[in-house]
């Protein structure tokens, strides 16, 4: 179990973080900048925090209002820089040995574990400016958990390599979490990366966590429009109440006119209040002109095609409603897009399914 | 013809090369690694020699440590005197070649990245392990090239030595100021030979610090 509540002014960010995570991998997602790094370097203790308390495993690291501050090796937390900061007068064998203390025996024994686990068998007298990118990540990774830390902290461990390269190691990682469930904060600003290796995300924007939780909680019910823009969610429009409708409310918007949104549980929305919703770009359905609509279905609406942009495997299309000027984006597999024949120009007609729409708390 | 010189030069800078180090090394740590308030001072400080005349040292120099100045009066209850002593010829080889050792030390030892010493700390060392298996291991060369540049300097301090050493023969005389007396004195062969000594040694010196700082010895 990781707590950590810490505060420090810096020159241009008032970093605030607060988070708790069990024997499990928490995503830190947020733009470059938002004190992501920062963070971690706090729960370190490499750099001091004004004020706050960290905790982990019952041991108190840092408490301010108590006077504790434990000296960074008595933290025993493991951290892979985002360079690595792999020794490089050392061997790969050296490297990973460097944190084990005891017998040399036993150590031997941990090195050869950790070798074949991170698939460095054969490399062991290799320095680091003779490995590849994957391999020097492997070894660091290797080396910190050599010296079995409590805590892991993962500074955007994949954003120096190869995408091929990337992907392998991504699993790799999940793998390796399985075989050693220990305490993790990785932190990243690539989305599709937060979303596979994450169960938990947090979202820091500007120094603050704007929302933590499942990432289903965070990728389809962001709990702020900053949220809603970070997670990809490309369409955020803003209105006014206007009515209710069962479980549903109306909000009328000047961009796309009148949606049909469902009624946020915990909320009291009136009439005339300012409301927001979002939709994510692939959850709008474009309905085929030959297709009756049967059932009524919700949010139809007849746009044109302004603007078309591929994005290898999908394309992105422009809609506009003839209401406002922020156009509709959808986000369709190039097959759907080739079959429908959906090109700059063309009038189609969409849905906004309402059970694929959030209104922004 | 007389050697003593040339013997007092190397015992001179030997043992001011060994004060410089111990010195020097702990300036450029604390330069290197640490903030404090008053660091640039500190660093004008240190670098004057580079800049100051060297008469202008050596008259500091005596100011500090002759019988009547602040440290002189210490070390002369003591029983140490400094002024006129083959130990005078070493406190100005000390303090000149300082900043020479002090510069490249810095750089080197800034050089190596806090990361890889935080990495270290993470992995549970304590700080005088992270000097021994992490900063020393990769500043060495600079280190190295920083003493051998100072070692150099040492044994051609003239300016400064002959303020606060004097030039007694058989006693204080160093190499520059023998070529200094026998230019003097017309003596052209002596003069022609300390001349090369010093020269070829001066040449090998520059030629060893500029491998050693590439990583070619």
């Amino acid at each position: 179990m990781l707590e950590i509540s810490l505060k420090k002014q810096l020159e241009d960010i008032e970093i605030k973080i607060d988070l708790r995570l069990d024997e499990e991998l928490l995503v830190l997602f947020g733009p470059s900048g938002a004190g992501k790094t920062m963070a971690l370097r706090m729960i370190s203790g490499i750099v001091a925090p004004d004020e706050g308390r960290v905790a982990a495993g019952g041991e108190v690291l840092f408490d301010s209002a108590k006077g504790v501050n434990l000296p960074v090796r008595k933290r025993k937390v493991g951290y892979l820089f985002q360079d690595y900061a792999l020794f490089p007068h050392m061997t790969v064998e050296e490297n990973i040995a460097y944190g084990i203390e005891g017998a040399r025996e036993a150590a031997g024994k941990k090195v050869n574990e950790l070798l074949s686990l991170m698939r460095l068998a054969g490399l062991e007298k290799r320095y680091p400016h003779e490995l590849s990118g994957g391999q020097k990540q492997r070894t660091a990774l290797a080396r910190t958990l050599a010296a079995e830390p409590r805590v892991l902290l993962l500074d955007e461990p994949f954003s120096a390599l190869d995408y091929q390269v990337r992907e392998k190691l991504r699993a790799d990682l999940i793998n390796i979490h399985r075989i050693y469930p220990i305490t993790t904060v990785l932190v990243t600003h690539d989305l599709e990366e937060a979303f596979m290796l994450g169960k938990k995300i947090a979202v820091i924007n500007n120094g603050v966590i704007e929302q933590s939780g499942t990432r289903e909680d965070v990728f389809y019910r962001p709990g702020t429009r900053n949220v809603a823009r970070f997670m990809g969610v490309r369409n955020i429009f803003a209105g006014v109440v206007s009515g209710f409708e069962d479980a549903s409310v109306l909000i009328d918007t000047p961009d796309i006119g009148v949606i049909k949104a469902p009624h946020p549980k915990a909320s009291s929305l009136a009439i005339g209040a300012e409301a927001s919703f979002c939709i994510r770009p692939e959850e709008i359905l474009v309905i085929r002109p030959d297709r009756v609509l049967g059932r009524v279905q919700d949010n139809i609406l007849e746009c044109d095609i302004t603007g078309s942009i591929g994005k290898g495997s999908t394309h992105i299309l422009y809609l506009e409603t003839g209401h406002g000027r922020t156009p509709l984006k959808v986000e369709l597999p190039n097959f759907v897009v080739r079959k429908l024949e959906l090109a700059v120009g063309r009038r189609v007609k969409v849905s906004l399914k309402k059970e694929n729409i959030w209104v922004i708390p | 013809m007389d050697l003593f010189p040339l013997f007092l030069t190397i015992k001179v800078s030997f043992v001011a090369t060994v004060l410089t180090i111990a010195v020097g090394l702990t300036l450029a740590w604390v330069m290197a690694k640490k903030d404090f308030w008053g660091k640039g001072l500190l660093d004008v400080v240190i670098m004057q020699p580079l800049v100051i005349p060297p008469t202008v040292l050596g008259y500091y120099l005596l100011a500090f440590f002759g019988r009547s100045g602040w440290l002189g009066g210490v070390l002369d209850s003591l029983g140490i005197e400094i002024v006129f002593t083959w130990k005078g010829a070493v406190l100005a080889a000390f303090i000149s070649s300082l900043p020479l050792f002090v510069k490249p030390a810095r750089a080197a030892l800034e050089g190596v990245g806090a990361d890889l010493e935080n990495a270290a700390r993470l992995l549970g060392k304590t700080e005088w392990q992270v000097i021994r298996t992490i900063t020393l291991p990769l500043a060495w060369r600079g280190l190295l090239a920083g003493a051998v540049m100072a070692f150099a300097r040492a044994t051609g301090e003239f300016g400064a030595t002959l303020m606060v050493a004097g030039n007694i023969p058989g006693v204080t005389q160093t190499l520059p100021i023998a070529i200094y007396d026998a230019v003097q004195s017309g003596d052209s062969n002596a003069a022609n030979l300390l001349v090369l000594i010093i020269t070829l040694f001066s040449f090998m010196v520059l030629f060893a610090a500029g491998k050693i700082s590439r990583g070619r010895l």
